[in-house]
């Protein structure tokens, strides 16, 4: 929102102070100003000359070289405007002139011929839109005194007000609202712009009634009958301060009422009394199914929770939110009556959203006015089309109807709350000057304090200590209050068992692994799954996505990870990423109302050109997770069913601990990897976070070091190239349980003389006894019982 | 015979200066000093001479044998040390470069930058005895809105973009969804942080983001004011920079607390002096928070005459970006490691 200080001084005097430390005051106790704009600065440095000549120029068939008197002296100027003639009064940008960032004015050659200024258009003054040639002046304009002073009320300072930082204040919707706060703020007198002696003057000529039928809607409606109306184009001044708060000037009336909405805070509207069908305002529900055109010409089917203003007709205006076009103001019009009323913030709010009408009037009564209001913004409006159009008459008094007046606010606190809450020591008497400051009034009994606060911050902004505590922290400001540290007895927090293991995880990934961290969003979208055959429409959808791409939460974290790889792969031959994050299923439940949420760790290793099939990193880093973690009782069951369309069939590992699955590794299956372009091999892992911290942990248990020597025993077996070599391990460990320490597989060859469709692997076993050094026979024994049970197996040794 | 020894001694010293391998020298020690060497023979016939002669040349001898002895060990020191800068020389390697194959500099792991700030964040507040709260990331309009005073049609809505889902929840648009989470869960006093994963419906350019990262943070206790906050903002601040920050506090409006405040951090990208990071304000907004409202102390069941508190929001993009000069947002989420690995 714009703030004009051309504005805010017609209430209070603020030319000595700084604007900059306006600025500042208000950031720092009121509202965010966003930025300081100084409109029509230019104006000050651009001032008015007469064109003595005007001569073709001799390289270029649309300019000229004109001489002008600047009242100081002669100056030569190229222009290519098509509209001046010698005698002209127009307007030199001398050469310094800064237009923008990038456009000075300078003393220049434009084709061969010196220039030592620029004749601007209206558009270029940023006086109006107008570009067709220069501006020119009427003949009895002086000449040599800048725009600044042909345009005073141009010349204006404007403050850009986050609109957020005033959600909460509706009085703030207004200048007076900030011209309060400057008085209060720098200690200076405040000049309310309404003068309610002039509604004394207000005749009973015509007959005007209001009716509020639903108060829960509209608690108050003032309206004000005026005969003799002229619409015409409004003055400068008021034009140039329309156009301030950001709108655009339209008629007398018009402006008026936009000036006072920005001067007051009262949204207003006029309407045509001609236009009005019988005598009578109504304000009201709509009826489910009523018409209305409002007037940016869109049409309306309105329900029984929009509020209407009618007449005896029909609806002719959306309350609080915009006019109708069935009784909208014209150029013939001569009466009209003026409405300045008060509606519930939440029915506004609704009809504004349901029509997608965020008008200005909507925005501000969404936020509580003040029903007071009503009649100054009536008044007010009065006095200036009075000022306007002086033969216009007040034909009625201000019909008000307020059936169920707001009660006033008024909060009872002590002094010791205010401190305590701010945890410092202000004084009793800088309390209440503060608030009084605010234009709170204040009763003090010792430490108690009766504030009764303003109508116009009593809607909704104050209405409890703690809002008071505030007003007293911001005026105060809060960089005047020194930390603290509090009082609290010392101990050790209780720990999050579950952000614990996921660093874990993650420290574990890091540190052990060289895996680098991603985070990809929580969205996916049908395309990508389509491609990863993953798309079984389970996804729990977005009702309003920002995107196709992202317009359903993911089940799982592979889709993206996936997509990662396709980034990355440009850059490196080699990465491993993983993502620790959480997954959405709609059909499991974490409560009634919401979707369970599920914590996944997904890591992907890649490499172009691998040493060895890439799956064995992946397994590394998962096993290293569940070892680490101290969930090493898992099985590994090489997977061949039930598999995701992303795993490759014969490159798959499922780690399972008392029989629920916890994770998957496995490698890309070839026809993803082909359909994402990806020209490494990749193989990732995938496990249930949450499943594996449910799953208990094994306790350590330390085992004696080996006082005996271990005896190596390395054996060769042949076995079917598609045999897992686990099969055959854990087949041998059953050779002789007391005596075999350990089994390895050294390696695995399959090359000539192996016949084909066989392998041999070669496994180093280790005998180890606990009580003694095993001796020759037993070590000759033990081999010899080793090589008859592979072979009792039906397996051949090389 | 002295003659013959003074001979052989001269000759053995200028053998072993000229020796230039250690062989060499071994050879000579044999040669000279072995069982069968030609001093050992002298030694050995002394017994022929009388007894005057035998007395003279036996010193004698024993003084050549131990200045060759000893001049063999000296040369043996010298050659031994060329050998070995010798063989050093040979070993020059190019230590400038990086073998295929071997570990890289960006072969290590590295944990997301939100990662690593928000570890740095947990220790601190855990070490000032703050517990970690967890909440759900699609969150109901009661944790998210209407329990923190944001009742269904209220304006404060607008300040939140949001996306809604099929079921009638929303991604959370703040972390202080875990404030009534916790308060249902603890009983005050108490301390807790939540960080997490927070969305806002928000088209995406270099300083907006849909998805973005938070820590919430609330204590309720008895008589918590504005000072104490101050404190605890402070404190967390100087831990993350540390060095200490300049800070200025204004009212901000957050219907879950009253007061509110807006905390601000002296750029640090530009030092205050005004930059595009901090629209030329020379201040970066870092902080919202407050007191926390006595709605929403008594939507978490807590009596607000007895406990009060105040709780704040701490966007960790922002954080990590003033840290490290990143213009950015967009980078935290896309999965390009040539960023990661700077980290």
């Amino acid at each position: 929102m714009w703030i004009s200080l051309n504005i805010i001084q017609d209430m209070v005097d603020i030319k000595d102070i700084p604007v900059a430390d306006i600025a500042n005051r208000l950031t720092m106790s009121t509202a965010e100003i966003d930025s300081i704009e100084y409109s029509h600065e230019l104006l000050k440095s651009i001032y008015t000359a007469k064109i003595l000549e005007v001569t073709k120029h001799p390289n270029a068939d649309k300019l000229t070289v004109c001489k002008v008197d600047t009242g100081k002296g002669v100056l030569q100027v190229v222009c290519g405007a098509p509209n001046h003639k010698a005698g002209d009064i127009v307007a030199l940008a001398p050469v310094g002139t800064k237009f923008t960032e990038t456009f000075t004015v300078t003393k220049a050659k434009l084709r061969g011929v010196e220039s030592e200024g620029m004749l601007c258009s209206e558009r270029e003054l940023g006086i109006s839109d107008d570009h067709s040639g220069i501006m020119v002046f009427p003949q009895n304009t002086p000449i040599g005194v800048t725009l600044a002073q042909l345009y005073p009320n141009l010349i204006d300072v404007r403050l850009d007000i986050d609109n957020k930082s005033i959600t909460h204040r509706p009085d703030l919707w207004s200048h007076t609202g900030f011209a309060r706060e400057i008085a209060a703020l720098f200690n200076k007198p405040f000049k309310y712009p309404v003068n309610y002696d002039l509604a004394k003057d207000f005749k009973s000529k015509e007959t005007l009634k209001v009716t509020i039928k639903n108060p829960e809607g509209a608690p108050r409606y003032c309206g004000l009958m005026v005969n003799n109306i002229t619409i015409k184009e409004s003055p400068d001044w008021l034009k140039a301060r329309v156009e301030a708060i950001g709108m655009r000037p339209i008629n007398n009336i018009v402006d008026i009422t936009n000036y006072v909405m920005a001067e007051l805070g009262e949204p207003m509207h006029a309407f045509d009394r001609s236009k009005l069908r019988g005598n009578e305002i109504i304000v009201r529900f709509a009826e489910d199914g009523e018409h209305l055109t409002t007037l940016d010409g869109q049409e309306h089917v309105l329900t029984s929770e929009d509020v209407v203003i009618a007449d005896s007709g029909g609806a002719i205006a959306l309350a609080g939110v915009m006019g109708g076009g069935n009784s909208e103001i014209e150029d013939n019009t001569t009466s009209i009556v003026l409405e300045a009323a008060n509606f519930n913030p939440v029915y506004i709010r609704r009809t504004a959203n349901r029509y997608n009408l965020r008008t200005e009037a909507a925005i501000r009564f969404e936020k509580s006015l003040d029903p007071e209001l009503c009649p100054a913004a009536i008044i007010r409006c009065y006095e200036l089309i009075k000022m306007l159009c002086p033969e216009a008459e007040a034909v009625t008094p201000i019909i008000d109807a307020y059936p169920v007046p707001a009660k006033p606010v008024s909060i009872s606190t002590t002094t010791d709350f205010i401190r305590r809450k701010l945890g410092h020591s202000i004084d009793d008497n800088t309390i209440v000057s503060i608030l009084t400051s605010l234009d709170f009034k204040v009763t003090k009994n010792n430490n108690n304090l009766i504030i009764d606060v303003p109508s116009y911050r009593a809607t909704k902004d104050i209405s409890i200590p703690d809002d008071i505590v505030e007003e007293i922290g911001r005026i105060y400001g809060y960089d005047n209050i020194p930390e603290q540290p509090p009082f609290v007895p010392c101990a050790p927090p209780s720990r999050n068992i579950k952000r614990t293991f996921e660093r874990e995880i993650k420290s574990i990934l890091v540190n052990d692994f060289h895996m680098t961290e991603v985070s990809n969003y929580s969205f996916v979208g049908e395309a990508l799954l389509n491609k990863l055959q993953l798309n079984e429409n389970k996804e729990l959808q977005l009702k309003n996505p920002l995107s196709k791409e992202q317009d359903r939460l993911r089940r799982s974290l592979i889709p993206n990870v996936i997509v990662n790889i396709t980034t990355n792969q440009r850059f490196f031959d080699d990465f491993r990423i993983f993502e620790l994050g959480r997954i959405y299923l709609k059909e499991d439940r974490l409560s009634k109302d919401l979707a369970k949420e599920n914590t996944r760790v997904t890591g992907v290793i890649y490499s172009k050109k691998p040493a060895y099939p890439v799956f064995y990193d992946a397994k590394a880093c998962c096993i290293g997770i569940f070892d680490k973690t101290f969930r090493n009782n898992y099985i590994l069951k090489p997977e061949n069913d039930n598999l995701p369309p992303y795993a490759h069939p014969a490159r798959s590992l499922e780690l399972l601990i008392h029989n629920k699955p916890v994770a998957l590794v496995c490698e890309l299956h070839p026809k993803i990897a082909n359909e994402f372009e990806i020209k490494g091999q990749v193989a990732l892992f995938d496990i249930d976070v949450d499943l594996l911290l449910s799953l208990p942990q094994q306790d350590i248990v330390f085992n004696e070091l080996p006082k005996f020597p271990d005896v190596p025993f390395d054996i060769s077996v042949l076995t079917d190239e598609k045999e897992y070599a686990a099969t055959l391990v854990d087949m041998l460990y059953k050779a002789d349980k007391e005596h075999i320490a350990d089994i390895e597989v050294i390696s695995v060859y399959n090359q000539p003389p192996i016949p084909q469709g066989k392998k041999s692997v070669s496994l180093r076993i280790t005998f180890r006894a606990k009580d003694h050094t095993l001796s020759p026979e037993e070590i000759d024994n033990l081999q010899k019982k080793v090589i008859a049970f592979v072979e009792k197996h039906g397996y051949k040794l090389r | 015979m002295k003659k013959q020894l003074q001979d052989l001694y001269e000759q053995t010293i200028s053998a072993i200066d000229k020796a230039t391998t250690i062989d060499e020298l071994e050879q000579l020690r044999v040669k000279v000093l072995g069982r069968k060497g030609d001093l050992t023979q002298i030694l050995r016939s002394l017994g022929t001479l009388p007894q005057e002669e035998r007395v003279e040349i036996g010193k004698l001898s024993n003084e050549l044998k131990e200045k060759i002895e000893s001049a063999l060990e000296n040369r043996k020191t010298v050659l031994t040390e060329q050998q070995i800068n010798k063989l050093i020389m040979e070993d020059w390697l190019d230590v400038t470069l990086t073998m295929p194959g071997t570990l890289k500099h960006y072969d290590r792991g590295h944990l997301h930058p939100i990662s690593q700030i928000q570890y740095e964040i947990e220790d601190i507040f855990t070490s000032m005895g703050f517990e970690i709260l967890d909440g759900p990331e699609v969150e109901t309009d009661y944790y998210n809105f209407e329990a923190l005073n944001i009742p269904p049609y209220h304006p404060a809505r607008d300040m939140q973009d949001t996306f809604w889902t099929e079921d009638g929840n929303l991604l959370r648009t703040h972390t202080s969804a875990i404030q009534i989470r916790g308060m249902e869960r603890l009983k005050p006093p108490f301390r807790v942080i939540g960080p997490g994963r927070v969305f806002r419906y928000e088209s995406i350019d270099a300083s907006h983001e849909n998805t973005f990262y938070q820590v919430e943070g609330m204590m309720v206790d008895k008589d918590i004011s504005v000072a104490h906050l101050i404190y605890f903002m402070k404190t967390l601040l100087k831990e993350i920079f540390q060095k200490e920050t300049t800070i200025r506090l204004r009212p901000g409006y957050f219907p879950f607390v009253e007061p509110g405040f807006e905390l601000d951090i002296h750029c640090l990208i530009c030092g205050g002096k005004g930059c595009s990071v901090c629209k030329y304000s020379g201040w970066v907004e870092l902080l919202p928070c407050g007191l926390v409202h006595p709605n929403v102390l008594r939507y978490g069941n807590i009596d607000p005459d007895k406990w009060s508190g105040f709780a704040f929001g701490l966007g960790l993009n922002r954080l990590v970006m003033m840290r490290y000069g990143i213009n950015d947002i967009r980078h935290f989420l896309s999965g390009d490691i040539r960023f990661l690995y700077q980290f």
